[in-house]
């Protein structure tokens, strides 16, 4: 969808498809999140609109539970509002920024929930079906962001999984190597491999 | 070593080190500036993980967001990385305050002279709850969140456990900094408020060959946590368990410690009404009752 390319994380140096200038382009949301700073409540509704889907849909694929869903993106906006005054362009994007804010709470909301759930589930822990999780939502299936598919597909199939379990799933790397039955080391080497490969393939630059 | 924490960069950037393994990381990224560039470039690959994902959230949202923000005070900026109080020194001082590295202070007086520079108030008014980060100090962060639940007027020795990791983290740069401040407050750490409680007890139990198994327990949160520093591998095949235990000394599972090393584990379970906590070995996946002996026994005051 065409809306993507627009909204990608990458600062756009040298993606062509995505014009920085436009209404909801990279320059546009970082000058929002520099208005919303400023005390400016109603550039921080138009940063809202903006990227309510993006962030909501990264919150609602971690945490699952539509209503923990939306107490979750909620905090995330009035965090993200709090802490505006703190955005650096110079450090990356400003969806970026505010998709890292979300990722955070959001894994940090299935982690508490899990430790004060009763225990039951522990005992299955060490064999949580895996396919079940994300294989048949795989990330690559529902991309449609093509730059991104195709780098993903750089990957290898270990990177990947490992990578969706910890970013999509919100396991610790402790977790993501018992659910594939790897050593601990490997589950932290699948994860940093594939990340930098992303980043490889994605031209990110800071 | 530094080989070894500097792997964690990845996981790091996709939020999956556990809240002891977090800690330590941030403060090495007090140090080093590799891992810092690191972790920035790959926190933006990251999220390119979440495009695809979109849905429009239900409409109730922006209004409450809308709404939630005009009672909100935003931060002052960042301008200088040492904050007012806080020097560089000051911060880094304050990792050494973190019992994951130096375990178990028993007393105020360990804690109070290891954050010298600690004001005795919030640095700024009392609806601020993230007054602490520009001062860049360990108890100021613990102040926040403790003010989220209640004013209480004892402090926790250990509340820096985690909370240092935080605040060591003040100085470097942005999505760095937006971990430490996000994580930090979130009132849905359970093993932080834990921690922090001001009826929060303590046991330690040192293992013969290196390692310590710590449960603070707050019989008015009604939960119990274990700080595992260093612990043993527990062998191939084997797990370690916690368990509550019942004033007539019956077991019930607690959870499963997820590995070995530094670890934060909340008890599953009712730790208000529970006389005890043990900890055992048993088979990958955990036991219903326990196996083996106890390693340790960790008695619950009335």
């Amino acid at each position: 969808m065409e809306r993507m390319s627009r909204f990608s994380a990458v600062p756009s140096g040298d993606d062509t498809r995505s014009s920085p200038e436009d209404a909801s382009g990279p320059v546009a949301l970082a000058r929002l999140l520099q208005q919303s700073a400023g005390g400016d409540e109603s550039a921080f509704a138009e940063l809202y609109d903006l990227t309510s889907a993006r962030v909501f849909g990264l919150v609602r694929r971690v945490v699952r539970d539509p209503a923990q869903s939306e107490e979750v993106a909620q905090e995330v906006f009035i965090d993200i509002w709090r802490h505006c005054t703190r955005f650096d362009a110079d450090k990356g994007s400003a969806l970026a920024w505010m998709l890292t804010i979300a990722h955070r709470k959001s894994v940090d909301r299935v982690r508490s929930a899990e430790a004060s759930r009763g225990r039951d589930e522990t005992y299955g822990h060490a064999n949580i079906d895996v396919s079940h999780d994300s294989t048949s939502e795989s990330v690559v299936q529902r991309l449609d962001a093509e730059r991104v598919h195709e780098a993903l597909s750089t990957l290898t199939e270990a990177q990947r999984g490992a990578l969706e379990l910890a970013y999509l799933g919100g396991y610790t790397h402790t977790e993501v190597a018992t659910m594939l039955g790897v050593p601990l080391g490997t589950a932290k080497t699948r994860i940093r491999d594939g990340l930098i490969r992303l980043r490889e393939t994605l031209g990110v630059t800071t | 070593m530094t080989d070894e924490i500097h792997e964690l960069s990845g996981a790091y950037a996709v939020d999956a080190l556990d809240d002891v393994e977090r800690a330590r990381f941030e403060r090495h990224l007090t140090d080093c500036s590799t891992c810092r560039d690191e972790v920035e470039s790959l926190s933006v690959a990251a999220v390119e993980l979440s495009s695809g994902l979109e849905m429009a959230p239900p409409a109730s949202l922006r209004a409450s967001v809308l709404s939630g923000i005009t009672s909100v005070r935003q931060l002052p900026p960042l301008t200088e990385p040492a904050g007012r109080t806080g020097t560089a020194t000051d911060t880094l001082g304050a990792r050494d305050c973190d019992i994951v590295d130096s375990p178990a202070p028993t007393d105020r007086p360990t804690d109070a002279a290891s954050s010298p520079v600690v004001p005795a108030a919030p640095l700024a008014g009392p609806t601020d709850d993230h007054a602490a980060e520009t001062g860049g100090t360990v108890s100021s962060i613990s102040e926040g969140s403790r003010r989220s639940r209640a004013r209480q007027g004892t402090r926790s020795p250990w509340r820096g456990l985690i909370a240092a990791g935080a605040a060591a983290v003040l100085a470097i740069g942005t999505f760095t900094i937006v971990r430490s401040l996000t994580g930090e407050k979130a009132p849905q750490s359970a093993s932080q408020q834990v921690l922090e409680a001001p009826d929060a007890t303590k046991t330690v139990h040192s293992f013969a060959n290196g390692g310590s198994a710590t449960i603070v327990r707050s019989a008015s949160l009604g939960k119990a946590v274990l700080v595992g520093t260093d612990l043993p591998s527990p062998g191939a095949g084997k797990t370690y368990q916690l368990w509550l235990q019942s004033k007539d000394s019956a077991f019930t599972s607690a959870g499963i410690v997820p590995g070995a090393g530094n670890q934060v584990v909340v008890l599953g379970g009712d730790a208000a009404t529970a006389a005890g906590a043990g900890i055992t070995i048993e088979p990958t996946g955990g036991s219903k009752q326990p196996t083996t002996e106890p390693l340790a026994l960790f008695p619950f005051s009335a």
